[in-house]
């Protein structure tokens, strides 16, 4: 388990983001979930992940600005896949803009996430 | 006790005013002292609820998570998922953790697709939270009913069409909002059925929403609309007038152009604005022939499809309406000409000395 490669998912609904975990972790990845933008950053710096999940709407900081935060500040090319709901195609076009390598529109099947994240791990 | 009896005096000696005074401060002053105590137990009681929500939203959020990873290929239902409904059912019947339960299941069940949203409707109907939900909509109060529907609705009951149909023509307008999302969210472009049997206005808020939650589909088969644009209900119409330019429904050209002849101003200048989008030639005729009974505001809108659709043979129509007394068709009509022909246009310099068709010649001649 200690090899096991680290994501960072940061996403507000606690729910999605349980779920997320138990279907990653069987897969044999290990899941630190932030609960916002700002936990996110702390713990991206803190555990320097393989993989970042980001939710784009998040209380205190958006996922823009962790993407940002990743490229820009920490100058670090981690693979970043964003969850956007629908109407935030603008957002999705920014995020892309900042750095982000993949999105997933919400509502999402967490199976599709599974062979995204296996891709940009591979 | 001298001070006291000194207080006592000196009230007792004062002016009524003064006394009206310190009652009045003294009675302000022991409501303060109450509402303040009563806010703290409030604040404290309100604290307390949230606190025991998140517990139980954390334990409901475990049991769903269990739930669904704990499926087997063999059992249509596992024990173990089966301990977790049975868990759910008991808790159901209470209403608070009911509504925890719900809130839970549509977080997650907003979220995700495929199988997983598919297993959360499934347990939905399992721990027996669905039969809650229709006996919300037998309420007599409104704001049950509807919210019992927008609850169907997040979780995609279509099973309770039957039983929400029933509500299309409601006297609350909250509770028709609440159906026609409902239709339109399960059933698609099949769910705009209800037009045919709406008897009451469809708010343009109403069209916003329905419009918006359509145009998520990717299926752009939409089915016929020629009833709708021959509703007697004119909200109907106009919506329909919406599908028609969005939807790009040339085969309804025919039941457009009878529209031109509606009694209501708004449908027939929403119409002309349509055949425009559309580009129906037809509508050109039609329009020009009528076009000195037409009202300001369809003339308007008939110049803007004749920017779109104009032809050569338009030019003597449109030579009239230079001197036309709007100056908005006056300078629509310019413009077409120097479209058609910039060489004609020149030779209209001096064709009227009306101050606004000069000003409106120089502008267009040097733009």
């Amino acid at each position: 388990m200690s090899d096991a490669k680290k994501i960072v998912l940061a996403e507000d609904n606690s729910t999605l983001s349980l779920l997320l975990k138990f279907r990653l972790e069987k897969e044999g990845y290990k899941l630190l979930i932030a609960a916002d933008g700002k936990e996110a950053i702390e713990m991206i710096e803190q555990h320097d992940p393989e993989l970042i999940l980001t939710d784009i709407m998040m209380p205190f900081i958006s996922g823009l600005e962790v993407i940002s935060h990743v490229r820009n500040k920490l100058n670090k090319q981690t693979p970043i896949i964003v969850f956007s709901a629908a109407g935030q195609e603008e957002m999705v076009l920014k995020a892309f803009n900042l750095g982000a390598n993949d999105f997933m529109g919400k509502p999402f099947s967490p199976n599709e996430l599974v062979i995204r994240v296996k891709r940009l791990l591979r | 006790m001298e001070s006291y009896q000194y207080l006592l005096d000196y009230l007792e000696n004062a002016p009524t005013i003064i006394k009206v005074v310190w009652i009045t401060i003294c009675v302000f002053f022991i409501a303060v002292v109450i509402l303040t105590i009563y806010l703290k137990y409030l604040r404290n009681r309100l604290r307390k609820n949230e606190k025991t929500v998140a517990e139980y939203q954390k334990e409901y959020e475990s049991d769903l998570i269990t739930y669904l990873y704990a499926g087997n290929e063999e059992e249509e239902i596992s024990a173990e998922q089966q301990l977790i409904i049975d868990k759910l059912r008991s808790c159901a019947s209470d209403e608070f953790k009911r509504r925890i339960i719900v809130s839970t299941l549509l977080r997650l069940r907003n979220e995700i697709s495929g199988e997983m949203a598919d297993a959360i409707q499934k347990l939905y109907f399992q721990s027996g939270l669905i039969s809650f939900a229709l006996k919300r909509l037998k309420s007599k109060k409104w704001y049950v009913v509807a919210k019992g529907i927008r609850e169907l609705t997040q979780l995609r009951v279509k099973e309770a069409d039957d039983k929400i149909l029933m509500f299309v023509n409601h006297p609350k307008k909250e509770i028709r909002k609440e159906v026609q999302l409902y239709l339109v969210t399960l059933f698609h472009f099949e769910g705009l059925q209800f037009l045919d049997v709406l008897q009451t206005q469809l708010s343009e808020w109403d069209q916003i929403q329905l419009l918006e939650v359509l145009q998520r589909f990717d299926e752009q088969e939409i089915p016929d609309i020629n009833p709708w644009l021959k509703s007697a209900n004119d909200s109907v119409v106009v919506f329909a007038l919406k599908l028609a330019k969005i939807y790009n429904q040339f085969e309804v050209k025919d039941a457009l152009i009878d529209l031109l002849a509606h009694p209501q101003k708004k449908i027939r200048v929403d119409a002309i604005h349509v055949l425009s989008h559309l580009q129906v030639f037809e509508a050109k005729t039609v329009l020009k022939n009528n076009f000195d009974i037409l009202s300001k505001e369809e003339q308007i809108e008939f110049f803007k499809l004749l920017e779109n659709l104009c032809e050569t043979g338009d030019e003597p129509f449109l030579l009239t309406q230079t001197t036309h007394q709007n100056f908005e068709i006056k300078l629509s009509a310019l413009k077409i000409l120097k479209t058609l022909s910039n060489e004609k246009f020149k030779d209209l310099k001096d064709f009227s000395t009306d101050a606004d068709y000069v000003k409106i010649y120089e502008f267009l001649a040097y733009n």
